[in-house]
């Protein structure tokens, strides 16, 4: 158990009827940054409750850094941090105040609380309430490392954030991974999917549909590459040979989807020696993680079950 | 020491929060004044309606933290952390009666201007006081854990609070209905509170003996405890 931080075992977690976790199991190795990425409702909040202790394990077993969180709840809650969805700590509490406060709670030094404020150069006398999104978030993070824990929990670390907030959290995490922190993350956005997590799992209805590193989870659906390039002159002999590939245009680039790179080239090549014209800029790129998720996962029907969208 | 971290945070965070305004402090002393007023000699009511400014202040200042707690997700924050369920319902028992006892005495001093009788036992009072705050404290703890949706939480803890003031002899003596009304006053748990404070400022009480008042503050107190720290684990 000790090379992985996470493990879990056939984790379910049943309300009455409804099943929001179905039997998923995965492991987190030491160091790493694992994203569960999934629509809303697919269990991934519901997943990192159980991890976190904040709700009962109906079947199944986890381990953080080996202590079961079934048995072991005490040892889990020293190792591990929670960043949740929503900024919560106390509004009428200072910055400092609130860091003071889990600092206690969890017997860490208050040399830490300083430390943290000079990091992550937060407004210390300010009340919390008064904080704006970005800088509440940035908080609830300094709280959740106010103790030193082993591994992280983030769930949707950048959610109601601005861009450039988003952007600094992200720059944040990777942070906290280099120092060797394991990080755990649920997440709907795919800037953060594509950016921040070494290994993905897909979650939907409960149970993952598909897990691997980036790249694996792209080749899982993609047949076809993205071919990206621009040319000069664009003649309307050449566009009309590459209208059998679909192409789309953005800012003086086509891009076509072709199922081998190889011999759409061959066939660019040929034409740029029969048509005269000049490749002045090539790429090519997988699909997306959005294009994977979109691809892995059915679109939620509407809970009314009967509006027509 | 947990406990005191926590009961710190409690006080500093919902102390001014206006359910713990409103139904805490202001409408409790605006009734004793009202009472006070009407009547000018209240040796008698005086007990009554200072376990009625014990109950509303201890009530409201707890179900005021449980319902932020559980709406803004903050109680989740304790949950996470290594303390004990017990410790988190030990924290807000404590922090709820210190606020009762605040509002207890607040009530106490302008009761003191329309008494004719000096109180008995002031240490007794204290006693009283304090049991009478816990075991409200206990109680308005289980019941905002056990609603639902925490913004109905006041609503619920009316329904219980405005019978109890009838039902426990706070405002008409217990001796004066039927003898079968006595069986319900005595399970209300305000009926002990009462008498307990009675006992302590005129020497004298009306249903119950003190020390089986005390008894049963202390068993309420423990009780409502228990099924607070079960309320809190069903709940997450």
């Amino acid at each position: 158990m000790a090379a992985e931080t996470i493990v879990a075992k056939n984790l379910s977690k049943r309300y009455g009827d409804f099943t929001a976790v179905n039997g998923i199991s995965f492991k987190v190795k030491k160091g790493e940054i694992y994203g569960l990425l999934g629509p809303n409702g697919a269990g991934k909040t519901t997943t990192v409750r159980m991890l976190t202790t904040l709700t009962s394990i109906t079947s199944g077993e986890a381990w953080i850094n080996g202590y079961s969180v079934k048995e072991d709840r005490l040892m889990v809650k020293k190792s591990i941090g929670l960043v949740p969805d929503v900024s919560n700590l106390y509004d009428e509490l200072t910055v400092e105040e609130n860091l003071r406060f889990t600092a206690k709670l969890y017997g860490a030094p208050m040399e830490n609380v300083e430390e943290l404020i000079k990091e992550f150069n937060l407004p210390a006398k300010r009340k919390f309430g008064k904080l704006s999104s970005g800088f509440k978030r940035r908080v609830t993070i300094a709280a959740a490392l106010v103790h030193e824990p082993e591994v992280l929990f983030m769930d949707e670390p950048t959610s109601n954030l601005d861009i450039r907030s988003a952007k600094a959290v992200r720059a944040l995490v990777r942070a906290l991974n280099l120092r060797g922190m394991t990080i755990f993350l649920t997440t709907h956005n795919m800037i953060d999917a594509e950016l921040l997590p070494h290994r993905i799992a897909i979650m939907e209805q409960g149970k993952i549909v598909a897990e691997g590193r980036r790249g694996e989870l792209k080749r899982l659906v993609g047949k076809g590459v993205i071919v990206r390039f621009s040319v000069e002159p664009v003649s309307s002999t050449l566009l009309k040979v590459l209208e059998s590939y679909s192409p789309a245009f953005d800012e003086g680039r086509i891009s076509v989807l072709v199922d081998d790179v190889d011999d759409f080239l061959d066939h660019l090549f040929e034409l740029r020696k029969t048509l005269g014209f000049r490749v002045t800029y090539l790429s090519t790129e997988l699909p997306s993680i959005e294009d994977v998720f979109m691809e892995l996962t059915e679109e939620s029907p509407c809970p009314c079950g009967g509006c027509p969208i | 020491m947990k406990i005191l971290t926590i009961a710190a945070k409690e006080l500093r965070e919902y102390v001014l929060k206006p359910g713990s305004i409103s139904w805490g402090i202001v409408f409790p002393l605006v009734f004793t004044l009202a009472f006070a007023v009407r009547f000018g000699d209240i040796d008698h009511l005086a007990p009554g309606l200072l376990s009625i400014s014990i109950l509303f202040g201890t009530s409201s200042f707890v179900s005021s933290s449980i319902i932020f707690e559980r709406r803004l997700r903050t109680f989740e924050r304790l949950l996470v952390a290594p303390v004990s369920y017990l410790e988190i319902a030990t924290a807000k028992i404590l922090v709820g009666t210190l606020f009762g006892i605040f509002v207890g005495v607040t009530s106490m001093l302008v009761l003191r201007l329309f008494m004719a009788y000096a109180i008995w036992n002031w240490i007794l009072l204290l006693l009283f006081m304090t049991l009478s705050g816990l075991a409200f404290s206990a109680l308005s703890l289980y019941v905002s854990l056990r609603v639902q949706n925490p913004i109905n939480a006041m609503t619920w803890l009316n329904l219980i609070r405005l019978p109890m003031i009838f039902t426990s002899g706070a405002i008409v003596s217990l001796l004066l209905f039927p003898r079968w009304f006595l069986a319900v006053g005595l399970l209300t748990p305000m009926t002990y509170s009462v008498d307990g404070l009675r006992f302590s400022m005129l020497e004298y009480y009306d249903v119950v003996n003190p020390a089986y008042s005390g008894l049963v503050m202390i068993i309420l107190t423990m009780i409502f405890l228990y099924l607070s720290i079960r309320s809190i684990k069903n709940l997450y």
